[in-house]
């Protein structure tokens, strides 16, 4: 595929049978203008209302915004490699060692089904 | 590519209608991304043209999906066949594979199920896609022309089918 789109606020709001002009109001933005940017991916929306999305349309941020989610990913992943390359050229201290295990875990991390996922309370 | 990749693929279907055309963009066969009816009155050809190349612009389709008017099964008018053929010429220049669909595949698929006639398959579509069972027409009676909202399910009929071509069940 050609990879996610930056965002799928359309395709959920049209689900809820919200008009764009009714996202704005829950967003608290004056019309529906602001809203198709961001449907037409000509705006990225700021965390505020990223997280008043993910209110509105029940769905975590990172599949309403799955495009942008997956290039922030992959950037940090890039960032987090360059980093460890760095660090590990410097002295081998125990508080070296450390931040290159945290730094190859952001860089490589393990597949989604060996993820840690904390216990859910009874 | 693996078979699994491949029906994940974005996919646009477009189905013109007498006053513009119908369309879906579709990720995988439980995905709706968006669909809609677009209106055009006037130069119909140019604006429908213009129309799908926005959408193509927006979604980046892997493929664009539409009649295959060259099928015996198609009952297609002469501006209509014309304009198919125009959009799938403008898929190729914009880099996006064109799949035409024949309606005999499109009922064969759905005629699985037992869902033969257009009415059942929007009935079938609703199934899986319950966003769109308010979009769906009422039974057409004999004497009524078709509502326009029936192409949003006809290219959705024909996107289904392509990846159900894909898929190879």
């Amino acid at each position: 595929m050609a990879g996610k789109l930056p965002n799928y606020l359309r395709a959920h709001r049209k689900r809820a049978g919200l008009s764009q002009a009714e996202v704005a109001r829950l967003l608290g933005c004056r019309d529906g203008a602001k809203v198709s940017r961001y449907e037409h991916f000509r705006r990225e929306p700021t965390l505020r209302t990223a997280l008043t999305c993910e209110m509105i349309f029940q769905k975590p941020v990172r599949d309403l915004f799955a495009g942008i989610s997956e290039q922030v990913e992959r950037d940090a992943r890039r960032r987090a490699k360059f980093l460890a390359r760095r660090i590990a050229a410097r002295t081998q201290s125990p508080a070296v060692v450390r931040k290159i295990v945290v730094l190859r875990g952001i860089a490589d991390p393990p597949p989604e089904d060996l993820r840690y996922e904390p216990v859910k309370e009874v | 590519m693996t078979r699994g990749a491949r029906t994940t693929q974005r996919m646009l279907a477009i189905d013109p209608t007498p006053r513009g055309f119908g369309f879906v963009v579709l990720e995988g066969p439980n995905r709706l991304v968006d669909w809609g009816v677009k209106d055009v009155r006037t130069n119909k050809e140019a604006a429908t043209l213009k129309k799908v190349h926005e959408l193509i612009g927006l979604y980046r389709p892997d493929v664009l999906v539409t009649e295959d008017c060259d099928d015996r099964s198609s009952r297609r008018g002469p501006r209509v066949q014309a304009l198919i053929r125009k959009l799938q010429a403008e898929a190729a220049r914009l880099n996006v594979k064109s799949r035409p669909v024949s309606i005999w595949r499109a009922h064969a698929a759905f005629a699985i199920t037992g869902k033969a006639n257009k009415y059942r398959i929007a009935e079938a579509i609703c199934g899986r896609f319950p966003e769109l069972a308010l979009r769906r027409p009422r039974l057409r009676k004999p004497w009524m022309s078709e509502d326009e909202r029936q192409a949003v399910f006809d290219a959705v009929t024909f996107g289904l089918t392509q990846l159900v071509h894909l898929r190879g069940s």
